[in-house]
């Protein structure tokens, strides 16, 4: 189809959403529109989730940390933000979402607001409460892997 | 409830209670999935002024943290009692050793109890289980100054039916707080850094769901002036409760 002239166009706005999970979690692009959409139809109803579009633009994760960018219809913003916080579970993974920015394009939300590729994460055992134990090391912070599954903690905890 | 809600005659002096940022109340481990030092950086980094810390048994000091991430670090107790008789103990036992004083509510017996007590400042998670709120402890929660928790958490993390209800309870229990002017606070009660969300998302949610941004906000910074006020309290200046050291007094 003929696209549209350009004043009828509707116009975005991209949300940078800085995501944090466990590093073992497998989390793909389409699981993750797939929890959006969700996230917006359950709480804004089939004509808000629409208006809303929530369209995945870009996706990137790597050890438990990433980052997208979500294309929002603008004057929706807001609801979009809402839809957002409420993606709890990708997969059966728990997730951390944060709207760290919104921008009028896609390479200005991602300069802006998403910054470099979280820096890999380093995988070394580390003594948690009286026991060495496997861990991943990103940016100060430090998950470990214990027996009853992993645990948030930051460097000055594991010396 | 939005707008007019700073207006308290507590003891704020020195605080202006207007510049008070948002707090959030949080789980650590070994009850929840991170450490208190990772709640607090999460917290830091999503734009949060202070935490509260709800576990007893987390193992922290609050000025360190405080002072590597430059956000306030206010230590908590949640009593989690299976009913009131057992958690009016650990009330007496539990309530010189923090800031902050929570009751986990979830039946009928424990809301009634913790809104009923003068020691205890914030009514947690009201709705779990089988409980709920109504007009007569509303007005026991402001007789006796009991901050009612609106806990988002069923709101960021369940769906369906079960969401539904617990909408449906937070729109009873803003009605009533709305009518009579109850104290309360906000919280996504995160038990993992993976579970919390910034006070702008929120204020967003709580927007979507009738509530307001700004009531979000108020009931976030909510847990800075009460902690602000405890502290007031528990300072060198109160000689006992209701005495304060004055000009006079060398």
């Amino acid at each position: 189809m003929k696209h549209l002239p350009k004043h009828l166009q509707p116009r975005w706005r991209y949300l940078a959403v800085a995501i944090e999970t466990w590093p073992d979690a497998g989390i793909g692009r389409r699981a993750f529109q797939r929890e959006l959409w969700y996230a917006g139809q359950n709480l804004l109803g089939d004509p808000g989730g629409a208006d809303a579009d929530l369209r995945l633009m870009r996706f990137e994760i790597e050890g438990g940390s990433g980052g997208a960018i979500v294309r929002v219809r603008r004057g929706e913003v807001e609801a979009a933000r809402a839809a957002i916080a409420c993606v709890d579970e990708v997969n059966g993974h728990p997730v951390g979402l944060r709207i760290s920015g919104v921008s009028g394009s896609v390479d200005a939300a991602s300069e802006s607001y998403l910054g470099d590729p979280a820096p890999s994460s380093t995988q070394r055992e580390v003594a948690f409460e009286g026991a060495d134990r496997p861990a991943r090391r990103r940016d100060g912070a430090v998950d470990v892997d214990t027996p009853s599954g992993w645990v948030g903690a930051t460097v000055q905890d594991t010396e | 409830m939005s707008d007019d809600a700073g207006g308290e005659g507590e003891a704020n002096a020195g605080t202006d209670p207007e510049s008070i940022g948002p707090y959030e109340a949080v789980y650590a481990h070994p009850e929840g999935e991170a450490t208190v030092a990772r709640q607090v950086k999460t917290a830091a980094e999503y734009g949060f002024e202070g935490v509260v810390v709800r576990t007893r048994e987390a193992e922290y000091d609050p000025g360190t943290l405080a002072g590597r991430h430059g956000v306030d670090v206010v230590r908590g107790v949640e009593i989690d009692a299976d009913d009131p008789q057992g958690a009016s103990g650990a009330v007496g036992n539990f309530r010189g050793d923090c800031t902050v004083l929570l009751v986990r509510g979830g039946t009928d017996a424990l809301n009634r109890f913790a809104v009923e007590q003068d020691r205890v400042d914030v009514l947690a998670r009201p709705f779990d289980g089988t409980g709920d709120v109504n007009h007569v402890l509303v007005k026991a929660a402001v007789a006796h100054d009991v901050r009612i928790e609106f806990d988002l958490g069923a709101v960021l993390r369940d769906d369906g039916g079960s969401r539904v209800r617990r909408l449906r309870k937070l729109r009873k229990l803003r009605e009533l707080v709305d009518y009579f002017d109850a104290p309360y606070v906000v919280s996504a009660t995160p038990a993992s850094h993976l579970r919390m969300r910034a006070p702008r998302d929120l204020a967003a949610v709580g927007e979507q769901i009738g509530f307001g941004a700004d009531a979000v906000r108020e009931g976030l910074a909510e847990w800075g002036r009460l902690a602000a006020r405890n502290r007031e309290r528990r300072a060198d200046s109160f000689i006992s409760p209701g005495v304060q050291r004055g000009r006079y007094e060398e």
